[in-house]
């Protein structure tokens, strides 16, 4: 484990040099990053500004899941996005074998060597509407653990569904598209599950959880949880468990090209 | 003793068949035929510890398979690999920790940023003692006189300033065996001397060395022993001085004349003529161990004008060709 903290943190160092070789290039995608993911609240409050909202739910309310969205998807886009990208152009190009040089996991190496440092913007951005939520919304301190816990399961799940999405390179080189269907299901979670039919609800709790992202720990976080809100907690695990082992064996399967 | 031993290592790849055009194309989203490429058959051999071993052959004759699958990065369809008492596919994480490998077509240094920087994250991931990396940096840096080039993007660098580096990256947790691909591809000559004069140095102090190459220069300047590999088949297995007998010291030479060719002046020059290539083009064959290429050169200019010469080593094709006949 410090092997791991000590390849992370000198890959993290170098993927931060690499991000600001460039740096007018960095400093505009980490600001157009958080002005449009700060955008995506102003639709919250033009609806509620028109009179109209989620049943239910007030401003504070949906602010505080949004937040908790935006936070979550700043921290996957930092530590996940890249491992995606990374690995279908390793493939296409046949070049993983540099990836399976190094004496570490190509999970591990990949995971590191691509912090998007870009995603910073998202994580602030993330952060700051997080906490208007929790200033103006009707938070209770005891269940600061159970958010915890639930927060750290939707990025299991987030952090499963990039390692998946990645493996499937191996077998389908090029399949660019799969992560904007992952996006399209996770816009899901942005908002409060009880507004969407049943299906919907039963879809993203049961099938592909993005509800787990933030609308349950947000929901802890208002109050509304028992000891049975945490049991999805251990299928995220399982499901990421189960997506670090069918990389790994797709990892196998990688051919190259010609050299 | 033998640090490499390989036993009926077989790769078998599966590929989709595509005609070319826009018909192929939609026929394809529907069905593709499959195709199995064999691209090693069998091969077996072994490599002694602290030689330097060539691996040649054509373009797709499966030498980068074999490599690859000597590296642990790819698995092969059957057969064994024992490796420094390993399997390298098996026990990857610990046998990479004490290999090395420049591939010439792929770059381990990161693009935007100094080679150093480079260096440094590969000291975290190799778990390179601090005063251990220090010595070792200014040693490499030293013998390839690059201090200065290792703190500027890797981006600016040239081809031969970057190939430097990538030793560096490959040789800094000092491996035991170092799996080179293609290394000196595109090369200058002053950047391809330098690069062997840093291989002989380093095999000196006892690093066996898998080189892979199309040139055949590297192979007669630094391997003692040879492998051909065609059609993904071993052809040849031996040492240097044995594969030189089969080959001779034959030379292929290109003519441009400025009038037509005229078959009567090869008379008496001792060489064989391979190819008319255009009637102002032709392509002979001279053995220099009966003259050198500068007396050939003298008397060739005696009987006949040219505009344009070249002298190449003999194609890998024809090495080949003359094993199989023999």
């Amino acid at each position: 484990m410090k092997m791991f903290f000590s390849v992370y943190k000198s890959c993290i160092k170098t993927a931060l040099v690499q991000a600001t070789a460039y740096r007018l290039n960095f400093l505009l995608s980490m600001l157009i990053t958080l002005a449009f993911n700060l955008l995506f609240p102003l639709v919250t409050i033009l609806i509620y500004n028109a009179g109209a909202g989620f049943p239910g739910w007030d401003f504070s309310e949906v602010l505080l899941i949004q937040g908790v969205f935006t936070l979550s998807t700043g921290l996957i886009g930092m530590t996940m996005d890249g491992l995606v990208w990374a690995t279908m152009q390793h493939v296409r190009e046949g070049s993983f074998e540099i990836v399976l040089l190094k004496p570490t996991s190509p999970l591990t190496f990949l995971i590191s060597t691509n912090f998007d440092a870009d995603s910073f913007g998202l994580l602030i951005g993330g952060g700051a509407l997080f906490i208007v939520g929790l200033v103006f919304a009707d938070v209770s301190i005891a269940a600061i653990p159970v958010f915890i816990v639930l927060f750290a399961a939707g990025f299991c799940v987030m952090a499963g569904m990039n390692m998946l999405m990645a493996a499937t390179s191996f077998k389908w080189v090029g399949n660019s598209r799969i992560p904007e269907i992952f996006n399209s299901l996770m816009n899901f979670g942005k908002y409060p599950l009880t507004i969407f039919p049943a299906a919907i609800r039963g879809f993203a709790t049961f099938i592909i959880p993005v509800g787990i992202i933030a609308f349950y720990p947000a929901n802890a976080l208002l109050g509304d949880w028992n000891l049975r809100t945490l049991l999805p907690v251990i299928p995220c695990a399982i499901f990421m468990l189960f997506s670090i082992f069918v990389y790994k064996r797709m990892v196998r399967a990688y051919e190259g090209v010609g050299g | 003793m033998d640090v490499i031993k390989v036993t009926n290592l077989t790769k078998k790849y599966v590929t989709h068949k595509r005609g070319s055009g826009f018909g192929a194309a939609v026929k394809s989203l529907f069905k593709r035929e499959k195709v199995e490429v064999v691209a090693a058959d069998e091969i077996s051999f072994s490599v002694k510890k602290g030689s330097i071993c060539g691996l040649i052959g054509p373009n797709g004759a499966g030498k980068s398979t074999t490599i690859k699958m000597l590296c642990g990065s790819l698995y092969p369809t059957s057969g064994t690999i024992e490796s420094l008492g390993m399997n390298p596919y098996h026990e990857r994480k610990k046998y990479v920790r004490r290999i090395g490998a420049v591939f010439g077509q792929r770059s381990q240094l990161v693009w935007d940023i100094p080679p150093i920087d480079s260096f440094n994250m590969n000291r975290a991931i190799y778990g390179i003692g601090r005063e251990d990396y220090k010595s070792r940096l200014s040693h490499l840096a030293g013998l390839f006189e690059i201090e200065e080039v290792m703190q500027k993007p890797t981006r600016v660098l040239s081809l031969g300033e970057r190939m430097k580096c990538e030793f560096i990256m490959a040789m800094l947790h000092n491996p035991e065996i170092v799996f080179l691909d293609e290394p000196t591809i595109g090369l200058d000559i002053l950047a391809k001397t330098k690069i062997r004069d840093f291989i002989r140095e380093i095999n000196a102090a006892g690093t066996t060395f898998i080189l892979t190459t199309h040139d055949l220069e590297d192979i007669s300047q630094l391997a003692e022993h040879v492998i051909i590999i065609n059609h993904g088949k071993k052809v040849f297995d031996d040492e240097l001085i044995k594969l030189q007998h089969f080959v001779g010291e034959k030379k292929i030479i290109e003519l441009t004349l400025p009038q037509p060719f005229n078959a009567e002046t090869l008379h008496e020059l001792n060489v064989r003529l391979v190819k008319e290539k255009s009637s102002h083009e032709i392509v002979i064959e001279a053995d220099t161990a009966q003259q050198s290429v500068g007396e050939l050169i003298e008397k060739l200019s005696r009987k006949m004008h040219f505009t344009d010469i070249s002298v190449k080593a003999l194609p890998m094709e024809e090495i080949i060709a003359k094993i199989y006949s023999d």
